[in-house]
């Protein structure tokens, strides 16, 4: 897998994101509250993520790892707090303006998505429908020509250029969250949240999509989380890692300080109380 | 079986016996009420077999003649295409009222239920009564009965198609609206690629009842094979009505096999 800095065919958009240290991060929680039925998921969580790095999420089952990705990317609608995408607030806010700043962020999912009958090309155009005229979207033959050459581009970045026209469901499940990642590249988001990226996938696979997430933070700057259930992947693949326990932050280290202590610690905590 | 280990009885519930009695207490009462209320009588059945006994034998042999033959071939084919046009026709109507009235991709709940009644009223009503207004309004012939069947044929396959699209995995969805998609690129994209194969299969369940429904509508003069069986029985030509009858049985027969070999096909 080759991801090129500098060489950006199709992807304007992604090439050379080198943040100046002034510029607001790319994604930044603070004070997040959720609550289902009954029970409190995000008890004020406080997180920030950097451009150019991957942090790695840990938490026991049930700590909000998932709800509060799924805030941001709109899958589920916060009590309160503020998430700032690249310095502008998302909460509270509706319609055209909230799609347009919340077009920077992807989600790649555990159980990755893909429309399985449609080919591997047309899921990555998908990416783009945000901001495709409805006359240029409503068939994948309506997609226009650049965005077709984008996407070979963003498919390329993860290696995959020879099965764009295959079918999804002919690849592996290694091979199609690579083509989720090449979604969210097509979509030119700079922030990828995964959630359990590689939970479903074999050691060899798991390790292929993590240096591929770890290689485009660091080659083409994206602002990468991703939610991992293992402290193994994240000691190795990882620029940052927080743990989450019971809605909130319990901590934010680097992987090199990253301790046994503090692991025991967040497995033991549990659950947010209800 | 393991009979050692008894699961115990769920406490506060009646013992199985007693329900299962109630049951079939309950289930009796009906069947004689039942029973009343329709005038069952095997004796009448038993005391009309001569009846029944000349119906038959003016009705075979049936007239083959080429006049009957080929006015019932031509009606048969009027009714084949009420069917197909009833079901063409009803798809862009279907289509949208399923996609409204489906939880996974209604845009808000008031459509939803605006549309889920709609398709209700449209299913409830047979099509044999939408013919009967139709008639009034266009007149007898064909037309009223492609018009029916639009109608009711909206109905039902909207229900079905909606239920289909309820059943999917929603995971692409919540996917494509992360990308910043919208309601209807959703359904494009998302949705409408997942559930082609069950569309497409309810599609031509449908065009088989509706080719079978046409036969009825025929009957209360909305044109086609139906039309014609009924005007031999108030000529009491029981000959031509046999002829007619053999013909909307291979009519039936071809339809059942055309759609079943296709749908075979689709599944794969
Ligand atoms: N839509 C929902 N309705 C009600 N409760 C929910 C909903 N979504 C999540 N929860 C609850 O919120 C809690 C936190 O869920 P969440 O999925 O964020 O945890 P997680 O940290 O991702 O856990 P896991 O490691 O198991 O994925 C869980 O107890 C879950 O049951
Ligand atoms: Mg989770």
């Amino acid at each position: 897998m080759s991801v090129s800095p500098g060489r950006s065919a199709g992807g304007t958009a992604l090439a050379d994101r080198s943040p100046s240290p002034e510029a607001a991060p790319p994604l930044s929680i603070s004070g997040l509250r959720k609550s289902f039925p009954g029970r409190t998921v995000l008890a004020g969580l406080d997180l920030r993520i950097t451009a150019g790095r991957l942090v790695a999420v840990l938490g026991a089952n049930g700590s909000g790892k998932s709800t509060a990705l799924r805030c941001v990317v709109g899958l589920e609608r916060p009590d309160g707090g503020s998430i700032r995408l690249h310095g502008e607030e998302i909460v509270g806010l509706s319609g055209r303006e909230l799609a347009r700043r919340r077009s920077r962020a992807a989600m790649i999912f555990q159980k990755i998505h893909l429309v399985q009958r449609r080919g591997v090309l047309d899921n990555v155009c998908a990416g783009a429908l945000g901001r495709l005229p409805l006359r240029r979207s409503l068939t994948p033959a309506l997609f226009p020509r650049e965005l077709r050459e984008e996407a070979m581009e963003c498919l390329r970045r993860v290696g995959l250029a020879d099965r764009a026209g295959d079918v999804v469901g002919r690849l592996s499940g290694g091979q199609q969250q690579r083509v989720a990642i090449a979604r969210a590249l097509c979509q030119r988001a700079d922030i990828v949240l995964a959630d359990e990226p590689v939970a479903a996938l074999d050691p060899a696979a798991a390790a292929q999509v993590l240096e591929l997430l770890s290689e485009l933070a660091r080659e083409q700057g994206l602002a990468v989380a991703a939610v991992l259930h293992q402290p193994e992947l994240a000691r190795r693949y990882a620029d940052r890692v927080v743990g989450l326990a019971r809605g909130r932050l319990a901590f934010d280290t680097s992987p090199g300080h990253l301790s046994d202590r503090d692991l025991d610690d967040l497995y033991a905590t549990g659950e947010a109380a209800p | 079986m393991t009979t050692g280990t008894r699961v115990p009885a769920a406490s506060g519930r009646r013992s199985p016996s007693a329900a299962g009695a109630a049951v079939v207490t309950v289930l009796v009462v009906l069947h004689v009420l039942a029973w009343q209320g329709t005038g069952f009588s095997p004796a009448d059945l038993v005391r009309g077999w001569r009846g029944m006994a000349d119906f038959a034998g003016e009705a075979i042999p049936p007239d083959l003649s080429w006049p009957v033959l080929g006015a019932g071939i031509r009606a048969a084919l009027v009714t084949l295409y009420i069917g197909l046009l009833g079901t063409t026709f009803s798809v862009p109507f279907a289509l949208v009222l399923a996609v409204l009235g489906a939880r996974t991709t209604a845009p808000n709940r008031w459509v939803y239920q605006a549309a889920r009644s709609l398709l209700s009223f449209l299913r409830a009503v047979p099509d044999v009564v939408f013919a009967l207004i139709f008639v009034t309004a266009v007149g007898l012939g064909p037309f009223a009965g492609v018009l029916a069947l639009i109608f009711h044929n909206t109905g039902v396959m909207g229900k079905l198609w909606s239920e289909a699209m309820e059943e999917i995995d929603l995971g692409p969805r919540d996917a494509l609206r992360t990308n910043g998609a919208n309601g209807v690129q959703v359904v494009a994209h998302a949705i409408l690629p997942a559930v082609v194969p069950q569309f497409v299969g309810l599609l031509l369940y449908r065009f088989d009842v509706n080719v079978r429904s046409s036969l009825v509508l025929g009957l209360v003069g909305a044109g086609g094979i139906g039309f014609l069986v009924n005007q031999s029985i108030k000529l009491f030509r029981f000959d031509q009505m046999a002829t007619h009858l053999l013909i909307v049985l291979v009519l039936v027969v071809g339809v059942d096999l055309l759609s079943a070999a296709v749908r075979r096909r689709v599944a794969v």
